[in-house]
């Protein structure tokens, strides 16, 4: 028995310098139990047992071998706080499934190729109907920089400047 | 030579045996199938070490569970 746990959850054992936890499978799940355990087997020898249905068992060895009372009531501590952040963890995980899932999906769709039912088909260009006059564009915005800025030829330059003429001279 | 338990609940098979072959190296494994239980009996020259890789295997088995999402 440990100072500060019920007697029957945990069970320390001094000449092996070990402490036993016994955990309800139906308050923490077995994922929690697996991530607190992995958790402290750089530090520990985790041996996992399961000594009824319904609850997991859970043996902590010290790896530097021996440890006083205090040690593995210090132990026995951690690992049940590490296995509340691993419940926890586990259970915002699971309310949050669906919103990661939608995110998810909704990124990977917007990365993905449009669907080719978007895109009009060669049969549409085919009966696309080409005859319909251009819209009207007096400032040239519709233009190409090839087409508005080219060299003019000399005929060209000619009656550009006869036009302008006859315009500025139309001016009072 | 020492036993060590591995519940088929906790550890699949394939994490107990993929361990078990880690460690073969340094001892001599036996290995059965006892109820729910995958039994593992470590034998080596010296009891320390013995126990010491009994317990490793533990912690490796875990790890193999944990790891490779085997449960």
């Amino acid at each position: 028995m440990l100072d500060g746990f019920p007697k029957d959850l945990a069970v320390g054992d001094l000449a092996e310098g070990s402490v036993t936890l016994t955990v309800d499978a139906a308050v923490y799940p077995l994922e929690a139990v697996y991530g607190a355990a992995y958790i402290f087997i750089d530090r520990c020898f985790v041996l996992l047992d399961r000594p009824k249905a319904g609850s997991v068992s859970v043996t902590l060895a010290d790896k530097k071998g021996a440890a006083d009372a205090d040690a593995l009531r210090r132990m026995a501590g951690e690992f049940a706080n590490e296995l509340l952040t691993q419940a926890w963890r586990q259970k915002i995980v699971e309310e949050n499934r669906v919103i990661l899932e939608t995110v998810t999906t909704q990124a990977l769709a917007g990365a993905a190729a449009r669907p080719v039912s978007s895109e009009p088909s060669l049969d549409d260009l085919a009966s696309f109907d080409f005859t319909e006059e251009s819209f009207d564009d007096p400032l040239g915005i519709a233009m190409s920089w090839e087409e508005k800025y080219k060299k003019k030829t000399p005929t060209e330059a000619a009656s550009e400047a006869s036009s302008e003429g006859g315009a500025s001279g139309a001016k009072p | 030579m020492i036993e060590r338990r591995f519940h088929r609940d906790l550890y699949p098979t394939a994490a107990v045996d993929g361990a078990v072959k880690v460690f073969e190296r340094f001892a001599r494994f036996e290995v059965a199938d006892e109820g729910d239980y995958r039994v593992v009996r470590v034998s080596a020259k010296r009891p320390e070490r013995e126990r010491k890789v009994a317990l490793e295997l533990g912690n490796y088995a875990l790890g193999l569970t944990r790891q490779g999402g085997l449960s």
